[in-house]
Parts: C-alpha cells; structure tokens; sequence
C-alpha cells in the first residue's frame, strides 16, 4: 500500500523534534506522531482477592463487575480468567487518565470472539472513548498460578480530550 | 455516625496497610494501600450496611478517596431514598 504524503506542517514537526534528539543532551519523547496518540494502560491483581469477593458477596460481585459473556468465557479457569478481566477493565480505565470520570465496570468487556481478546465499551465509557478520539485498541491478558495482569493500548487522534 | 461505620466496614473489606479506624478522615485511601478492586468489595459492603446502592455516576476513584468523600456520598444516598 502506498504512504500518504505527509502534509508540510507535519513533516516540519517531525523534522524539527529529530533535530532536537539529536542535537539535545536530553529529550522530552512527544506523547503523539503524525495525528495520533498512544494511550496505554496496565494493572496486575491477586487472584485469589477475586475468589475471596465471590465467596463473599456471590451474584453481587459478578453481576457488578462482569458481563454475563464474560462469565461464559471464563469457564476452565475461572477466577484466573476473571482476574485477569478485571485487570483489563483497570488498565482501560487507567488508560482514559481521568480520575473524575465514573466507570462502570460492565460498560467495559473483554470479548473473545477470535483468538485474541478485544476490547468492548458501551455506554458512558463509549461516549467517553469517542470524545478522546479512541480509533483502536490491543489487549494482552496474563496470568501466573497467583496473579492476573492486563495490558491496554490505545491509538487515538491527537488532541482530542 | 456514618463515618465510623465507613471505618468499620472498610477495617473488614479495605484490605488496607494500616487501620482505617486510625486515619484522618481525609486521608488519601489510596495511599494508605486501597486497591480499585478492594473499592468494589468496599462498595458492595457499603450498599448492604447502609442499604443503599451505589449509582453509576459516583463509581469514580475520588468517591473512595476518603473517609470524608464516602461518608458524603453515603449521606446524600441516604437522604435521597428517604
């Protein structure tokens, strides 16, 4: 596929910040290149802090938290899978970088509808997501014997908010 | 007092470093060892205790923040469903 022309004023940007990295004993790395932004956000979780939460508040818990097409995707290995959901939804939310805005945690889902999980919003946080300009997203979930971690990273278009 | 009840319920659910009986009621919880996932058992412990139910739109990190932050948020809940 053929690159698209950058256009002049981009080009001078570019151009301007490998000079100053070449030239400068120390660098400020910009947050965003040719229009978009990276966003990423990570978080790591016991596992056994989300079988103690469903042993103690069941139904609540799970209904709180995850979506029912979560739940389903766990079965085989539950509290590992959701473990390492919910570091999945943390890592998105860390990934807005904006502690005022509510998150309500099923707005946010881990899907699995191929070989990798993907990354679904809905509602506020969708809203929220269009707003700062979220193009696309890659998710990588781990786990060990005693913790879960997500990784979340975001392309967006620079400067919205 | 709906603060010592906050403590008392966040002392069973906080999983926090120190006792949250003892810190100030304004005290960064988060730094006192609050996970985002000990604030969702906090929630859910709060909402049996006080009878409430938290509603979307206060599910963000400041309502958790503090004794104080809850003890309000719980206090308008509480008045609202009266």
């Amino acid at each position: 596929m053929r690159q698209q022309p950058r256009r002049p004023e981009e080009s001078t940007s570019v151009n301007s910040l490998a000079i100053a990295a070449i030239t400068a004993k120390t660098m400020t790395l910009p947050d965003g290149i040719d229009g978009h932004q990276v966003r990423v956000g990570c978080d790591v979780l016991a596992i056994q802090d989300v079988a103690d939460s469903v042993a103690t508040f069941g139904d609540r818990y799970l209904r709180k938290v995850f979506t029912s097409g979560e739940i389903d995707d766990c079965q085989g290995h539950y509290f590992h899978g959701l473990a390492a959901r919910f570091a999945a939804k943390e890592a998105v939310i860390k990934a807005f970088a904006d502690p005022d805005m509510p998150f309500p945690l099923r707005e946010i889902e881990i899907t699995r509808d191929g070989p990798l999980p993907r990354l679904r919003l809905s509602g506020s946080v969708a809203e929220r997501a269009r707003r700062q300009g979220w193009l696309s997203s890659s998710v990588s979930l781990s786990h060990a014997d005693c913790h879960a971690m997500a990784v979340v990273v975001v392309i967006c278009k620079q400067g919205a908010r | 007092m709906i603060q010592n009840q906050v403590r008392e319920v966040l002392a069973a659910h906080g999983r926090m470093a120190v006792d949250p009986r003892e810190v100030d009621d304004r005290a960064d919880l988060y730094q006192l060892g609050l996970t985002s996932h000990a604030s969702v058992d906090l929630m859910l412990a709060l909402e049996e205790a006080f009878d409430i139910e938290f509603p979307e739109e206060v599910l963000k990190k400041s309502t958790f923040e503090s004794v104080h932050n809850i003890a309000q948020v719980i206090e308008s809940l509480v008045k609202s469903s009266v």
